[in-house]
């Protein structure tokens, strides 16, 4: 009897913590919001079942726990605390990105700077909440809407966020169709969204091969700190472009960056253990992070704005909702809304370009910000 | 510490402005010279051209000499009504697009504009479109 009572006080039934149950549920909303609505389905369901799986109670000693040495989520958690996946995830995204778009058009590069504004300014509301420098770091670069950025740059500055903060990360970017199309069509008119951009002109092969080598050093010169990030970006990049190395830049943007996606998404769910999770930081966090996002995609429209008043061809100002890098999820939903007000209006290669230089301006800024704190 | 005190007490303003001032500067210096990488291309090319020199240059027909837009509605309807007819009865532009593509249709942009224009492209509720016989 005394055996059977011993285990079942080692049971999750028995110690389950109710804020254990509230993590559970949003594991839950995770996972269907996956499936059900296909909101960003790759980093949503390893998201919310490592939420399900960090949050089954268990004895805490016998190395189960993502925190507890020696565990196996907690070795699997190394690749986040050390920035090793989201360096991966960036070395997979340069291999699948085509910047032709962004070489047609460099100007719309501007956007993808402008974008960036949203970081800065959470960074003032952080620091205004009361969080600490690095702390304020971390939760501004949400507004990069750069899942592996933000936690690569938490995991330097503030590791005892990495939950929150990657949750909050990837949740705005996964709620981009709706968070984004609002702002747009608020800083917007009809005759604005129905502008057509032109078409882009055909860029040669020497061209691609040129810019991962210069965006490389222009950008690494001026923010060392983003070589983790940019490094693999551009070597991912030139893989793709140089066509010599098909095999690898095939392996990098299919099973490295699937592997790398897999265990992220389901270590920094796993994260989430209640007692860590469920603090008022956390909540401060979802809301700085809302702001940051929405003040990314209206700084970039209202850019765009700015420059049409310069420009002779107009740039459709919806373009500048896609300078946050949510690639291309973003994308697409810049897509989406111009041919909502005209369905002959095709802006998905324009916003391409925006999202991709917008990948390159968040990692300058968490290279910058990650600088700011080491002074 | 709260509010504009904290923000002061650890340089907030000066690192905000400085971090948004750095990262326009980079990206419109990085945008300014990938705008000018197509003349430094130009440049490269030219010379291996020159060193060719006798070596008669590769006559690319295609490029020469341009499929000229099929501007006429009647032709346009012609060419692509078995693509809408694939399509089905009632389909989105962004389809119709990309079929056009897979099928090599030039200055696909241009024609399905022209078609909206002549009314065989009509639009119906949710963005999509039917294609008027």
């Amino acid at each position: 009897m005394e055996l059977l009572y011993e285990f079942w006080s080692n049971t999750g039934y028995y110690l389950v913590d109710p804020r254990n149950l509230v993590m559970i549920v949003v594991g839950c909303v995770f996972v269907y919001l996956a499936i059900a609505k296909e909101y960003e389905p790759l980093l949503l369901l390893p998201i919310g079942f490592g939420i399900l799986v960090g949050n089954i109670p268990f004895f805490k000693g016998f190395g189960i726990g993502i925190y507890e040495p020696n565990s196996m989520l907690h070795y699997l958690y190394f690749g986040v605390t050390s920035g090793v996946y989201p360096s991966i995830v960036f070395l997979g995204l340069g291999a699948m990105t085509d910047f032709s778009s962004l070489l047609a058009m460099p100007r719309l590069m501007l956007l993808g700077a402008a974008a960036q504004m949203g970081i800065y300014v959470t960074l003032l509301g952080a620091l205004g909440f009361g969080f600490m420098l690095n702390e304020a770091s971390s939760i501004a670069i949400i507004g990069g809407a750069d899942g592996p950025t933000s936690i690569f740059l938490t995991a330097k500055l503030a590791p005892h966020l990495i939950g929150p903060i990657a949750i909050a990360a990837y949740s705005y970017m996964a709620l981009i169709p709706l968070i984004q199309p609002p702002i747009m069509r608020l800083l917007t008119t009809k005759k604005e969204r129905v502008i057509h951009m032109p078409e882009m002109r055909p860029v040669s092969r020497l061209e691609r091969l040129m810019f991962p080598v210069v965006g490389l050093i222009l950008c690494c010169f001026l923010a060392p700190a983003s070589i983790p990030l940019l490094g693999p970006f551009f070597f991912g990049n030139i893989m793709k472009e140089s066509a010599v190395v098909d095999r690898l830049a095939k392996t990098a943007s299919s099973a490295i960056i699937d592997t790398a996606t897999i265990f992220l998404g389901f270590t920094v769910g796993a994260s989430t253990q209640a007692d860590v999770f469920l603090t008022p930081k956390s909540v401060g966090i979802f809301v700085l992070g809302a702001v940051a996002f929405s003040i990314a995609t209206a700084s970039g429209v209202l850019f765009a704005k700015i420059m049409n008043l310069c420009l002779k061809q107009k740039i459709n100002p919806l373009l500048g909702a896609a300078g946050v890098s949510a690639v291309p999820g973003s994308a697409r939903e810049v897509h989406l809304v111009g041919q909502k007000e005209d369905p002959s209006n095709y802006l998905l290669m324009h916003a391409m370009a925006c999202n991709s230089s917008g990948v390159i301006g968040s990692a300058i800024c968490a290279g910058i910000l990650w600088s700011f704190n080491m002074m | 510490m709260y509010g504009f005190e904290a923000i002061s007490h650890h340089n907030g303003w000066a690192m905000a402005i400085a971090g948004a001032l750095i990262v326009m500067a980079g990206l419109s210096v990085l945008s300014f010279i990938i705008s000018q990488l197509h003349r430094v291309v130009e440049l490269i090319e030219g010379r291996g051209k020159k060193k060719l020199g006798r070596i008669p240059p590769e006559v690319d027909t295609a490029r020469e000499a341009p499929q000229a837009a099929p501007l006429d509605a009647d032709e346009l309807k012609t060419r692509y009504a078995p693509l809408a007819e694939e399509l089905g009865g009632t389909f989105k532009l962004t389809h119709l697009y990309e079929i056009a593509g897979a099928h090599d249709m030039p200055h696909i942009h241009l024609s399905i504009r022209s078609l909206r224009a002549a009314g065989v492209l009509v639009p119906e509720a949710d963005g999509v479109f039917k294609w008027q016989q």
